[in-house]
């Protein structure tokens, strides 16, 4: 203390008398005393700054007609004109459409998924064999979309694929499906599912864990069996870690992974495959037009902002469970 | 005939024993306290009363019913946590149903019955909230009240008072006793404190290391322990335990003679241990008392008594004293005197307890 | 001693380049003079200093080029997204170096050109550019193409040569063990590829043939060729087309409409490859080496390499046949090499030694700088035989000539200059070269749509309606070859929608870009 008093008198002797040393010496003396602090949450506001709030000065070239070489300041303003391109446009409406059908989709059976791998994980005894079927689980997280959509082509293959070989056992005829527009959303399901319901399920492993191990205990005493525990004791558990990724899953509904739908999607199958950032693929970025792009970037944003605030007050109002 | 009966209950992680063969009657309506330091094998124990943990070897009886491979929910017993185990997502209401309901008891039946538990328990108010919005007693009575509601054969409790503060504690360990008595079902339960132990227990079975080291109501306990662990763990604070030597006349502690009239019939020379129990002592001299030299470190007053803590060479001891209001006539005190009839002896190598009038 | 046999050697070969004939007289500045660069390509995404040609370049100028390249981009696709994205980055980057060079350069400068980021060339290649000048005054047609709307150069592009590009391929071994003869047109070609469907040519028991198949799809939709219709008018896919003057597209061809007709009953009845829309770019390593591809439209020299397969299939010999003729008699083959390449070098706005700089491109353009361009280092790479470049038998033998040459800095598309198909055919295999002979003799290739540049309000125009449009060309297309719709029953509906997505305003742009920058 009496350090701490000596030292920031002497910072603030030279400027000037006592009544001035208060704030000044005071802010100063804080910041000798906490700094390790605020290294510690430098890197996080910086990455803010960085990463998010200056590219949000950026956004403005979605009301304006930019020029890369112009600069986002110099470019002219042309208030909704991108946005009346864009809703003008029947291709982005079936693709906003597109986006949400798939998400829909994703969010129906890819979102359960991991919770019932987890909770089938949960069941295993055996410990090699769980680890096992965990790690084998997991790996295709790991796989590069260029390997899977190679995968998938080649298990779609009408040639041949596996799956047209199995169904060819039953008499049946191939099916090219990577051509036909109604396989294309069940099979780019089926593959996220394929691909990240493993990954996905680390989380609520995690929750899983995280249940006191007594409740199983006392529920074992009052007579209920796995199955009931897994109701009225596993899954009332990770509820609200199920709500938060929810929450987040909705705010993501308008990114699908396009980067898989460019490699697996054709002409063919645009109908049902053309997603909003596929078709800003197509449409913006190929040909440089960054301000049509951010245009449908905002918008996406937008839509993603009301899902994820609606989502999450409801999940407030119904649950007790909020992202914030 | 709703007692338990252990007989040579073994319990084992692989090549690893860790309870030894206990045996133990439990008889119907009484409660048994389990006690014993942390890793005695009290609660591993319970738990294979329980069914949580499969019995190595031995018989476990229920109700004259042979229960070790009888799954738990078939053994009938209910048990306590130390945690509380509630529901984190149903309210106080659900959590003393979920029992009855997976034992698909009637709605209206599982109504009145949580109604008359909670009115036992005092939580008629509380059955809507969740147990994040009740205090630390409040779920504690939760819990019992999940148990109660059950109308088991046996009540388990697994130190369910240990995440209670000390005055909660007590108040709800005099709440066990009253339900106990109020209920009269058969009871085993383990914890670590003593004091616990002693309060609730018609009878106390003091474990260590897997084994028991004695049975007995909490008085035969208090004054005649086996030995110098349970000497040692009973009481608060325990007994004094010193090395001595026997004389023909008495026991002699350093450079002290205990004098022990008519106790040593012929074992002069034997070395023990002799046990003192802190408030056993007192400041004057009283008949067949020995004066007992010390060097005083320290008073701690606790009201109307204090704790004298004190040295006599190089062996520590503590006693307690009356206060009478002040503390200021302990600071000079330099001699205790120990009356000859409350002093134990055990045997220094065994540390078993001796009896050598006998 | 060295500089002295150079010089030799120069005076012995710029009898048809040169006026001046004095010593050094490839130097163009005195001191060294440094320029910096951004150059990005697929195959090689920056531009490096050690390069023997660079390092020869320097030698004969004085001029240096430093790497600067930024957004170094190797990611591959059929759009050229990562070249183009470095480009955007550079420019988003604030510096524009001196020299710009890349592939896809030619949309990217003649915006921003126009813009101010590009210095335009017209009149320093009047001025200080007398080898490219005459290059384009030989050649107005390609001049006009690299204009921007303002009329002005803004790059100096890369000229390939050569005619031809792409040929109709047979296997002549399949069609001797099926006693057929090559066939001469579109019916015969038909006949051919059911009999490799339906009479096991591979000999191995199983109808597993694959008649026809394509790298890419889009080649197969030149196949409409074969009905008089039109699909590509460049090497670009789905370009438009020049038709007497006029701007149009080969989508809304009535060829078009019965070649589309014809090739879904080809596919439905598995002459073409069931797999054709995803078999992606290993189609053709996979159906020759596995013993099942028949026939495909694929690169003279490329292809002719799989002959080698020779030596694991008994038999196996693969040749180039002539364009079937098509119903109406024609025999067309609609893909060539381009004669202006969209890719090639600009000259930023920064740069403070524009004339310098315009001379260095000259210098490629010289009969030593193009020799140096194309064939590498004499001595090093070639040797001059006859005073004729051939290559060193170590380099031929060192790998793909072509990646030798990008190694040495050679051939480098994104540099400005105008290839010399010579340094092709002395590596070139002789399947190719005989299909080259055979196209050579008849006169199959028709003129090619080499682009147009838009001023900002057609730019406009294009961006806003093309997408759309092409989106719904292709997946008609594919809809129809697939037979998941009819051609014949949907063809007046497919132009009504055409229309309304906008295809005739992009057309109407289209036209008046071309009449400015071609009458």
């Amino acid at each position: 203390m009496a350090d701490q008093t000596s030292s920031s008198g002497a910072i603030a002797k030279p400027k000037s008398t006592a009544t001035d040393n208060s704030r000044w010496a005071q802010t100063v003396d804080h910041f000798k005393r906490e700094w390790q602090l605020y290294v510690m949450l430098a890197p996080t506001i910086i990455w803010f700054i960085v990463f998010l709030y200056k590219p949000m000065y950026g956004l403005q070239i979605a009301f304006k007609d930019y020029s890369i070489f112009r600069g986002v300041a110099a470019s002219p303003w042309v208030g909704f004109e991108h946005f009346e391109t864009l809703f003008s446009n029947d291709q982005f409406i079936r693709a906003v459409m597109n986006t949400i059908k798939i998400s829909a989709l994703n969010l129906l059976f890819g979102f359960p998924a991991p919770i019932i791998l987890a909770l089938m994980f949960n069941e295993i005894l055996h410990a090699t064999y769980k680890k096992t079927a965990q790690t084998i689980v997991y790996l295709p997280h790991f796989i590069s979309s260029v390997i899977i959509s190679g995968i998938v082509i080649t298990a779609f293959s009408p040639t041949a694929g596996i799956v047209n070989t199995v169904i060819g056992w039953f008499g049946f005829d191939p099916v090219y499906f990577l051509t036909q527009p109604e396989w294309f959303r069940p099979i780019f399901v089926g593959t996220g599912i394929w691909q990240e319901a493993g990954f996905g399920s680390i989380v609520f492993l995690a929750a899983i864990a995280g249940v006191n191990p007594s409740l199983y205990e006392s529920a074992v005493v009052d007579g209920a069996n796995r199955w009931q525990m897994m109701w009225k004791i596993t899954i009332p558990s990770i509820l609200p870690t199920i709500l938060i990724m929810l929450i987040i899953r909705i705010g993501n509904i308008m990114e699908v992974s396009w980067e898989l739908v460019i490699l697996l999607y054709q002409p063919a199958t645009y109908e049902t495959a053309d997603v909003v950032n596929t078709w800003v693929y197509r449409q913006g970025l190929q040909s440089g037009q960054y301000d049509l792009a951010a245009a449908a970037g905002l918008f996406n944003a937008v839509v993603a902002f009301v899902l994820v605030m609606t989502a999450n007050s409801l999940s407030r109002r119904f649950s007790r469970t909020s992202l914030w | 005939m709703a007692g338990v009966e252990l007989e040579g209950i073994v319990k084992a992680y692989g090549a690893l024993q860790v309870v030894h063969g206990i045996d133990l009657n439990v008889a119907e309506k009484e409660f048994v306290v389990l006690v014993g330091p942390s890793g005695c094998g009290k609660s591993t124990t319970l738990r294979m009363i329980a069914g949580l943990e499969e019995i190595t070897d031995g018989t476990l009886t229920i109700d004259g019913r042979m229960m070790n491979r009888v799954a738990p929910k078939d053994r009938d017993v209910a048990m306590v946590f130390q945690n509380y185990a509630l529901y984190p997502h149903l309210n106080v209401a659900d959590n003393m149903a979920f029992g009855l309901r997976i034992r698909k008891m009637p709605k209206d039946q599982i109504k009145s019955t949580i109604a008359d538990v909670a009115e036992i328990l005092g939580l008629t108010e509380y059955l809507e909230r969740r147990p994040a919005d009740l205090s630390g007693g409040q779920r504690q009575r939760v819990a019992m009240g999940r148990a109660i509601v059950r109308h088991p054969k046996v009540f388990l409790f697994d130190e369910p008072l240990s995440n209670l503060d000390a005055k909660l504690r007590t108040q709800m360990r005099a709440e066990i006793k009253r339900l106990h008595n109020r209920l009269g079902v058969t009871s085993v339960y383990v914890t670590h404190d003593q004091v616990e132990a002693m309060t609730l227990a018609d009878r106390i079975v003091v474990m260590n290391d897997g084994a028991i080291e004695q049975v007995g109501t909490p008085m035969e306990l208090f004054n005649n322990p086996a030995n110098t662990f349970v000497a040692g763990f009973l009481g608060s604070p325990p007994m004094n335990q010193m090395r001595g030597t026997l004389t023909d006349t008495g026991a002699v502690i350093g450079d002290a003679e205990i004098a022990l009239p008519g106790q040593i019939n012929g074992h002069a020379g034997r070395d023990v241990i002799v046990g003192i129990r802190p408030e056993h002592v007192t400041l004057l001299p009283s008949e067949q008392s020995s004066a007992l030299p010390i060097a005083l470190d320290l008073v701690e007053p606790l009201g109307s008594e204090a704790l004298l803590h004190a040295r006599h060479g190089d062996t520590a001891m503590v006693f307690k004293a009356e206060t009478h209001g002040s503390i200021d006539h302990l600071s000079g005190v330099d001699t205790v005197h120990v009356p000859a009839g409350l002093v134990k002896l055990f045997d220094a190598e065994t540390g078993r307890a001796l009896s050598l009038g006998a | 001693m060295r500089k002295l046999s150079l010089t030799a050697a120069i005076l012995a070969t710029t009898a048809v380049a040169g006026p001046s004939l004095a010593d050094g007289h490839l130097q163009i500045v005195d001191k060294p003079l440094e320029l910096m660069i951004q150059m990005n390509h697929r195959a090689y995404p920056v531009y490096e200093e050690d390069w023997p040609v660079e390092q020869k370049a320097r030698e004969l100028t004085n001029i240096h080029l430093k790497d600067v390249t930024v957004g170094a981009n190797m990611r591959t696709d059929s759009e050229n997204t990562g070249r183009t994205e470095a480009l955007n980055l550079m420019l988003a980057s604030g510096n524009v170096p001196d020299i710009v060079g890349s592939s896809r350069i030619r949309d990217f400068v003649n915006q921003f050109g126009p813009e101010g980021a590009f210095i335009p060339l017209n009149d320093l290649i009047d001025e200080h550019a007398p080898n490219i000048k005459a290059y384009y005054d030989q050649r107005p047609d390609i001049a006009a193409a690299v204009k921007a709307a303002d009329g002005q150069m803004y790059y100096i592009p890369y000229l390939p040569d050569g005619k031809y590009g792409r040929a109709f391929w047979i296997r002549t071994d399949w069609l001797k063990n099926l006693g057929l003869e090559v066939p001469q047109t579109v019916d015969e070609f038909e006949t051919v590829l059911r009999a490799f469907k339906t009479q096991d040519p591979n000999g191995n028991g199983e109808a597993d043939e694959v008649p026809l198949f394509f790298r890419q799809w889009p080649e197969l939709i030149r196949m409409v060729t074969l009905w008089d219709g039109r699909a590509h008018g460049s090497d670009t896919y789905h370009d438009f087309l020049v038709d007497d003057g006029k701007i149009s597209h080969g989508y809304i061809g009535e060829g078009y409409r019965e070649g589309i007709k014809n090739l879904a009953r080809w596919y439905a009845e598995g002459l073409i490859d069931a797999e054709v829309f995803t078999r992606g770019s290993s189609a053709r390593d996979f159906l020759f080496s596995e013993n099942l591809g028949g026939a495909t439209h694929d690169w003279f020299a490329s292809t002719g390499g799989y002959n080698r397969l020779s030596s694991d299939i008994e038999g196996f010999e693969l040749k180039a046949m002539a364009p079937p003729a098509s119903i109406s008699g024609k025999r067309v083959e609609e893909h060539r090499r381009i004669l202006v390449k969209p890719d090639g070098w600009a000259i930023g706005y920064t740069n403070e030694h524009p004339v310098e700089t315009i001379k260095y491109f000259d210098f490629w353009f010289t009969e030593e700088g193009r020799r140096l361009a194309n064939f590498g280092v004499e001595g090093m790479h070639y040797d001059l035989v006859d005073g004729k470049p051939i290559f060193k038998q170590e380099f031929l033998d060192a790998g793909p000539v072509n990646r030798s040459l990008y190694q040495n800095g050679a051939q480098l598309q994104g540099r400005g200059y105008f290839q010399d198909y010579n340094y092709e055919i002395q590596w070139t295999n002789e399947f190719a070269l005989e299909g080259i002979a055979l196209y050579d003799q008849g006169d199959y290739l028709i003129p090619d749509f080499l682009g147009v540049a838009f001023d900002a309000d057609e730019q406009k125009i294009y961006d806003k309606h093309w997408g759309s449009v092409r989106d719904y060309m292709l997946e008609r297309q594919q809809a129809w070859i697939l037979g998941s719709g009819d051609v014949e029953a949907e063809w007046d509906d497919y132009l009504a929608q055409l229309n309304d997505l906008g295809l005739q305003e992009v057309l109407t742009v289209m036209q008046s870009a071309y009449e400015r920058q071609y009458n």
